[in-house]
């Protein structure tokens, strides 16, 4: 690598159909503790019958250029990375949760319990040992616990520990790798795409140059790496149907 | 008053079979206390309320940040109010000095807690806090300006003012004549002495008041400064905790000034003047608290986003209005309570006698319902409908209003009562209003269109922080029996 490149993703809502594989994906790879959607994919249902519609926004960490999250961090375990990735080194992170009441977006996500006891299947249960014949469990993924980034701290995946926050981490150790994160390799539909804005032949900046875009929240001055084209953000009008409401 | 031989003043190392028990029940809280932290420490936050704000529709912060910034908040009453009077030379409230410095550094070291509580990662927060320190953030400010700065000042200044009482006190034979000694630290309360003295405590004084707005200011930033949550992000949010720090605090030492004024032999000596005085600064505080209040409600109310909006109504007339509307209360009739003595004499002199007790029973019965309103809507203990709950609710303010007249009469000859139950009233708002600073905005405060969230805290929170007040107290009491409340006058010093 050359250069550093300046990651975004861009969120083509008219593609969107809400099916939620992104948020699946992102469990699989991540390994994220149950309740815990650091993909999370709104349904929205707009106007009065019989003239309603309904559309889908997918809610990843922003990333922003301004991260809040970043700014309050006591210790740094929230940092800005030089490409742009916002990172979340579990190594250092202390609990206080000041992130997640300053991120406007709510993609902060805490552990509050061992996330080893809080996974949909528990890999320690001995029925289940029968089955999984002593496989190694995805949150035991060894790229996960490799350290990222210049300055070599670990921030890939999570589940990691009791007691410190965790987000979407644009998957670190795909990208590091030259791939893609795993919501954008898993959309069926090419709603989600992901690469360099300096880079003028990349999917995103091609996207950006052809549709108009938002971002969300724009107006707090976060300067979010998350890109909306072939919508409108939501508004009062926007009723949440089918929200997740799953608690910890 | 009659001193005995050899005995030291103000009850020191005096422990009667009552205080014991006193202190056997505080230590039982603590423990309880203590036992609800390992349960936390041992499964992790999930034991408490607190859940992740978004999908979750939780609130991060709770009962411990609502809880901190209250602690920090009474602990500004003790060092200003010592500040105060050796700045402007109040000797007439040099008594309540010491018990302010005290309670100063007691609520000091409970807000300490009260953060480690909050952290997931404790152990890590004592290095990491120190070791990777980030200016940047604004709990940077809580842990050098206002846990270190501010209580290290107040222990040294705690120290200063001591130490001629502590060199009075080593002259005479008793176990704790050691301590004095080492207090005293070589003092001898010559007149060169207690002029240098005289120098370095106005000094410091002169350097904690700038230090006392600044740490309360930047309590008040770790919340202010955040443009993503609304019923946050205001200029007034710093200016309004100084504020409302004095008003609890100044409550609070209201409260404990009437308690040594009826326990200890030596009590007259916090005289009334002292409770006129500090009555007066807290009345002031009140109604500047209002006054922000309401300009802060006005602006959102009126220009602020549909978010603000939300927020501002849900306080007003949604789920937390219960506590909003009782918490105003509590300051409006605090303020009330405390500008009755400003009635002309001929006025006072018409208003009828009533005995208090019946407007005490009535307050009490009141208070009792008002609790249970607030236990139903914590969700905590719901023994009623709904239905029933808001018609008891009404009843309990019907019964506080006519409680509060009947006290009237008594409230208004007794000046020291009044101080206590404007102390009392205003620290339930304080209470109250740091609830709803802390937990709306994330519960309803939420951009996106996540649905609104609730937050209920649990008994481990509850016992934590109940435990958190007993060890207050004790380590309050503890050292009132060890060291001297007040200053010594040189008459007891010469009993011996």
């Amino acid at each position: 690598m050359t250069a550093v490149a300046r990651y975004a993703m861009v969120i083509d809502l008219d593609r969107c159909t809400g099916c939620r594989a992104c948020m699946m994906a992102c469990k699989v790879e991540n390994n994220t503790p149950e309740a815990n959607f650091w993909m999370y994919v709104f349904r929205f249902e707009e106007g009065q019958y019989p003239n309603t519609h309904i559309w889908f926004m997918p809610r990843p960490c922003m990333h922003c250029d301004n991260p809040p999250c970043a700014k309050v961090c006591p210790v740094g375990a929230r940092y800005k990375r030089l490409d742009g990735l916002v990172a979340t080194d579990w190594d250092r992170c202390i609990g206080c949760r000041y992130c997640e009441v300053a991120c406007p977006y709510g993609v902060n996500y805490f552990n509050w319990k061992k996330p080893s006891k809080n996974y949909y299947l528990d890999w320690q249960d001995e029925d289940v040992q029968k089955v999984t014949g002593g496989a190694v469990p995805p949150y035991r993924n060894p790229d996960l616990d490799q350290p990222y980034g210049v300055e070599r701290r670990r921030t890939a995946g999570g589940g990691r520990l009791m007691g410190v926050i965790e987000k979407c981490t644009f998957c670190v150790h795909r990208v590091e790798r030259g791939q893609q994160p795993a919501c954008v390799q898993n959309c069926p539909l090419f709603a989600l795409h992901f690469g360099d804005l300096d880079d003028p032949n990349s999917t995103v900046s091609q996207l950006l140059r052809r549709k108009p875009s938002f971002r969300l929240l724009e107006e707090l001055g976060t300067e979010p790496r998350v890109y909306y084209v072939g919508g409108h953000p939501p508004s009062t009008e926007s009723r949440q149907i089918e929200e997740v409401k799953a608690r910890v | 008053m009659a001193e005995q031989q050899g005995t030291l003043p103000y009850g020191i190392g005096r422990f009667s079979a009552r205080l014991f028990t006193l202190i056997a029940g505080l230590l039982l809280l603590v423990a309880w206390g203590l036992f609800a932290y390992s349960r936390q420490l041992l499964e992790g936050l999930v034991v408490t309320g607190l859940r992740d704000i978004g999908t979750m529709g939780g609130a991060a912060w709770g009962l411990y940040i609502t809880f901190d910034v209250y602690f920090v908040g009474v602990s500004f009453a003790g060092i200003t109010v010592a500040a105060l009077i050796r700045l402007f030379h109040l000797d007439h409230l040099r008594p309540v000095s010491r018990m302010a410095e005290a309670l100063t550094i007691t609520a000091l070291i409970l807000a300490a807690f009260s953060v480690m509580a909050d952290l997931g990662q404790p152990l890590r927060g004592f290095v990491n806090l120190f070791r990777y320190a980030r200016p940047q953030s604004p709990f940077f400010g809580t842990f050098t300006l206002v846990i270190a700065g501010y209580l290290f000042a107040s222990l040294v200044y705690l120290y200063l003012d001591g130490r001629r009482d502590a060199a009075l006190l080593a002259r005479r034979p008793s176990r704790l004549q050691g301590f004095y000694r080492l207090w005293a630290a070589g003092y001898r309360d010559t007149p060169a002495e207690r002029a240098r003295h005289d120098r370095v405590t106005l000094w410091l004084a002169l350097a904690i008041v700038p230090l006392l707005v600044t740490a309360h200011s930047t309590l008040g930033f770790v919340f202010g400064i955040q443009s993503g949550r609304p019923g946050w992000y205001s200029t007034l949010q710093a200016p309004g905790f100084v504020v409302m720090a004095g008003v609890s605090g100044i409550g609070l030492l209201l409260i404990i000034a009437a308690i040594m004024r009826a326990i200890l032999p030596e009590g007259e000596r916090v005289h009334r003047g002292i409770f006129r005085w500090l009555g007066t600064l807290l009345l002031l505080l009140i109604v500047a608290y209002l006054y922000f209040m309401v300009a802060e409600l006005l602006t959102t109310m009126y220009a602020g986003s549909r978010h603000e909006t939300e927020i501002s109504r849900s306080l007003l007339a949604g789920e937390f209005a219960w506590l909003f509307w009782g918490s105003v209360a509590g300051l409006v009739l605090g303020a009330l309570v405390l500008s009755l003595r400003f009635l002309p004499a001929s006025f006072q002199a018409r208003i009828p006698t009533i005995s208090p007790r019946w407007g005490m029973v009535l307050g009490i019965g009141a208070l009792i319902l008002i609790g249970l309103r607030a236990l139903q809507g914590l969700d905590l203990f719901s023994p009623f409908s709904v239905t029933t709950a808001r018609w008891l609710a009404w009843l309990a303010v019907a019964l506080a209003l006519i409680a509060f007249l009947l006290l009237l009469p008594f409230l208004t000859r007794n000046v020291v009562a009044a101080g206590v139950a404007a102390g009392i009233l205003v620290n339930f708002a304080a209470i109250g209003k740091r609830v709803l600073l802390v937990v709306p905005s994330q519960t309803q405060g939420m951009l996106l269109p996540y649905g609104p969230g609730w937050y209920k805290p649990t008994w481990v929170e509850i016992s934590i922080i109940v435990g958190l007040f007993a060890l207050g107290i004790l380590l309050y009491v503890l050292f009132f029996k060890i060291f001297p409340v007040m200053e010594v006058h040189p008459t007891e010093e010469g009993a011996e």
